[in-house]
């Protein structure tokens, strides 16, 4: 079946191309327009749309053991959804897979990465990713807090292990990269270390973060995997950690390395409250490092809950839970908690964090560096999204917001003398073209001959939100699933997972290490592909090794 | 031979007792279920494609969604989403508690590899010996664990009313605050006290089917005071029966654990009102879809409203239910993934002796298919 989409104004920043022209779509791919004026088997007509390819989110907490700890701790939460025809299975549902699936589809997202998920709940992970309709999705695995990791930089035994280490992960556990969350300061918790910084040693391991982070970040890259080492800083949080950001940003050494959430270190010890924006010290430097890519993780007003795998950080924030209740978690060789929380107008600390979010966006100029998220659902869910793209696209809008924020803190951020509105070229960039190259896969992201054809269109008009709320037509895998902002049919995608080379000798070294350490198979964690109970759920991804 | 046809061989269905094609067994199960004003899915000792199945069944039907084991499992997590708690895994009490506090009784019940997996510290790769002192809070009558050769600090508490005061003198005195004289003398308080201050990570272990609310939320309240000068954690051992497997489904399917019903359109969880038991026992429920994959027994109902069975072979009834399955046990008559009290999480399973017994979630495909046949009275 050939499809043509007509008359669309296409924004495909990986192409140059923005322009008013027509897309082909046959089966799954896009194409070039067929020689000789073939017709279509269906022509729809675009005329008055944008279209870019389907949207790509790189981080976003959506499935897996501390999101579905955050769902059963928050039961209050599903109570607010209203009936909703029951055209999809499950569609009436509150906080669920079915639900993340069918909300990121209405708003033109066709690939999102869960960004954190321990080795040992690789499993569990996939499970609820398979149970996500529409949407392809992937996993980052965890490493850097783990004993076998610290245990060979202890013993000095070098980078070909670790190398060898990250790919066996990968394999096992299906995933597409390797994050490293607080690096140390995670398994220092468990040894009643309340603070950790960069340069702080781990206690048995003799260990600094510095090192954990540059030994991983190298392991990343000579795997040959595409991702380079997801970063979570220490120090998330608090006042004067730009400082943390700032020196693990000069840490990176001209190699790959991205940097998550960065809003949440974006701060200083200015101000009235001794809080204040440090973001365009930080957007200076992120500028200036050009190996270096970062996630904004913006924050937004309203309830929300926080779910990390920095187990430190939210055993220091467990007094703010709003409402009061936590789980605070000592994993295997990983650590999670989930701290519900209150985003609110009114604080001088939120509204900072507000505007460094917005700062970042708005100072960092390479829109390939500087990714969208909210580091969904903990500066926001992902639901905000429309709100943010229109707060980037309209310097008023922005304005407005201002207005009602507390104006002693809106006077230690620049974000009232930032006059720059994304284009919907820089928007493309930012949420199709870049995170397809910066995860690398090459068929997405864009709309040349040969991507997958996963493809958004929007009717654009003086609400902003609203063209990126409700996508006038979504196509995924050249399947019509989104029309006026609904789904109309459910489909499963797949799961996108690296595949470096593995040593045999890695495998039986960590047969070994299971059954001493845990007393357990070391393939426990394995992900066999007919346990999550899809037909085809994998989709390989190429390694450079 | 496909999938199908080995099934077919293996199967055995019963509809009134009286053998019946793997067909005729799920026509009539359909028929009930559609007949059915507030059908109720229950017991629900399935692997994780038998719980998707039946939860996706329970929403089509407007059904309920229940497990054997709620109860207990609800206490756990009461203390979750009313005051917040601190969790470990087996793997991570295993290699690191240098104390476990041990409390109440039916530990080994529920976790029967307690001794291997937790008591006995393993000899670490990286060197660091472990040393662990035990302690038994109110256990059972004996407090032996056979196998276990070490020292077990044993203090009797009581159960029930009791243990929650004793719990509540504990987690006093661990604070500093001056107690009542209780059951438990002073000075053994005191101690017990001063050991769990003093642990560089503890554990505290318990099976909440043997405690009460009060039991645990200040086991929860203890072990939280704790963490503000040292590290001590929580190891509630998992629910048998693939319970903790079977929570975690509901979470992500519907956002809600079990004792949840769709007869509203929406979902609605409510502990008291979607107890399979009351359900049954107050006439609610007039057809129960019972699953038990994994041998426990079925339950006692009587003049029960109709009832479709999915269990063992030897599972035995008070009455012969309306329609019976006998289903595979996961991971041993077929793959699986289940929740694993040994690892902590959710693990893929290879059949150990694979047969063509049906698993519940091929059951239960069965059944809806014939309930699409029926809207369109093909069935």
């Amino acid at each position: 079946m050939l499809i043509r989409i007509k008359g669309a104004h296409v924004v495909d920043p990986a192409n140059k191309r923005d322009e008013i022209g027509d897309l082909w779509i046959r089966g799954d791919e896009i194409v070039a327009p067929p020689d000789g004026g073939a017709e279509a088997d269906e022509t729809v007509e675009a005329n008055g749309l944008v279209a870019m390819a389907g949207g790509i989110d790189i981080h976003s907490h959506i499935a897996g053991a501390n999101v579905n700890t955050a769902r059963l701790m928050l039961p209050e939460q599903h109570r607010a959804h209203a009936n909703r025809p029951a055209a999809t299975p499950l569609s009436n549902v509150g906080w669920s897979t079915f639900e993340t699936g069918r909300l990121y589809a209405q708003m033109g997202f066709t690939t999102v990465v869960e960004p954190a998920v321990a080795p040992h709940h690789a499993l569990h992970a996939h499970l609820e990713l398979a149970d996500t309709p529409i949407i392809d999705k992937a996993i980052l695995t965890i490493l850097g807090n783990d004993d076998f990791v610290l245990g060979l930089m202890r013993s000095g035994e070098g980078a070909t292990a670790i190398r060898d280490h990250v790919a066996w992960i990968l394999e096992t556990t299906r995933a597409l990269g390797i994050k490293v969350v607080n690096a140390g300061g995670v398994a220092a918790f468990k040894e009643n270390v309340r603070s950790f910084s960069f340069d702080d040693v781990v206690p048995s391991y003799g260990v600094t973060s510095r090192q954990i982070v540059k030994a991983l970040q190298r392991a990343v890259h000579e795997a040959g995997v595409p991702h380079p080492l997801h970063v979570h800083c220490n120090n998330l949080g608090l006042p004067g950690n730009v400082e943390t950001a700032l020196t693990t940003i000069a840490a990176a050494d001209n190699l790959p390395l991205h940097l998550a959430h960065l809003q949440f270190y974006g701060y200083g010890k200015e101000g009235p409250q001794g809080f204040s924006s440090a973001a365009p010290r930080l957007a200076e430097a992120v500028n200036a490092a050009k190996t270096v890519s970062i996630d904004v993780g913006q924050v937004m007003f309203g309830q929300t809950v926080t779910i990390s795998s920095d187990v430190l950080r939210q055993f220091s924030a467990r007094g703010q839970a709003r409402p009061k209740k936590y789980a605070i978690i000592d994993g295997d060789s990983n650590g999670a908690g989930v701290v519900p929380y209150e985003y609110r107008t009114g604080s001088f600390h939120n509204a900072v964090q507000f505007a460094v979010g917005l700062e970042l966006f708005l100072l960092i100029d390479d829109p390939w560096r500087v990714f969208f998220t909210t580091d969904h659902p903990n500066g926001a869910p992902f639901t905000t999204y429309p709100e943010i793209f229109a707060l980037l696209m309209d310097k008023d809008l922005r304005a407005q917001w201002l207005s009602r924020l507390p104006k002693d803190a809106v006077a230690v951020t620049t974000l009232p003398s930032l006059t720059r509105e994304y284009t919907l070229n820089e928007i493309a960039t930012m949420t199709r073209a870049a995170p397809a190259k910066l995860l690398g896969l090459p068929n997405r992201g864009h709309l040349g001959a040969g991507a997958r054809a996963d493809v958004a269109l929007y009717r654009p008009g003086k609400d902003i939100a609203q063209m990126f709320r409700a996508a006038a037509l979504v196509y995924k895998d050249g399947d019509l699933v989104v029309r006026d902002g609904a789904v109309t049919h459910t489909r499963f995608g797949r799961a996108l997972h690296a595949t470096p080379a593995v040593e045999a000798s890695m495998q039986r070294r960590m047969k070994e290490y299971y059954d001493a350490r845990y007393g357990l198979p070391s393939d426990f964690m394995r992900v066999p592909d007919g346990a999550v109970g899809r037909p085809h759920p994998f989709e390989a991804v190429a390694c450079a090794r | 031979m496909s999938r199908r046809d080995q099934i077919g061989a293996e199967a055995a269905a019963f509809i009134g007792g009286a053998p019946a094609s793997l067909e005729d067994a799920a026509a009539a199960a359909a028929q009930l279920l559609a007949q059915s004003g507030q059908p109720l899915i229950a017991g629900l000792g399935a692997d994780i494609e038998g719980a998707r199945a039946a939860i996706a069944l329970a929403e089509r039907l407007g059904g309920v969604v229940e497990h054997m084991h709620s109860a207990a499992l609800m206490r756990d997590l009461d203390c979750l989403r009313e005051t917040g708690v601190m969790l470990t895994t087996p793997g991570e009490a295993r290699v690191r508690a240098d104390v476990v506090l041990l409390v109440g009784d039916a530990l080994l019940q529920t976790w029967p590899a307690l001794n291997e997996r937790l008591l006995r510290p393993p000899a670490r790769p990286d060197g660091v010996d472990v040393t662990r002192r035990i302690f038994w809070l109110a256990p059972e009558a004996d407090a032996i664990i056979p196998g276990f050769d070490g020292d077990i600090e044993v203090i009797a508490a009581g159960l029930g009313a009791t243990l929650a005061a004793n719990l509540a003198s504990l987690r006093a005195r661990a604070k500093g605050r001056p107690v009542a004289r209780g059951q438990i003398p002073s000075p053994t308080l005191d101690a017990l006290a001063a050991v769990l201050k003093g642990a560089r990570f503890g554990v505290a272990v318990w099976a909440a089917a043997r405690l009460g609310a009060l039991e645990l939320e200040m086991l929860n309240g203890l072990v939280r005071d704790l963490n503000e000068t040292t590290r001590f954690s929580t190891l509630p051992l998992a629910q048998p029966d693939n319970g903790a497997g079977v929570l975690a489904a509901c979470g992500w399917m519907i956002g809600f654990p079990m004792r949840t019903g769709f007869g509203a359109g929406a979902p609605v969880h409510d502990p008291w009102r979607f107890d399979a038991e009351r359900l049954v026992a107050s006439g609610e429920a007039d057809c129960a879809l019972w699953i038990s994959a994994f041998g426990a027994p079925a339950p006692a109902w009587r003049g029960a409203p109709n009832f479709i069975a999915l269990s063992e072979r030897a599972t035995r009834f008070a009455e012969e239910p309306n329609v019976r399955f006998v289903v595979g046990r996961p991971g041993v008559d077929h793959d699986a993934v289940v929740h694993s009290p040994d690892a902590g999480t959710l693990v893929a399973v290879t059949a150990s002796a694979r047969s063509g017994a049906p698993s519940v979630a091929e059951v239960l495909a069965l059944i809806a298919a014939c309930l699409e046949d029926a809207s369109h009275r093909a069935c």
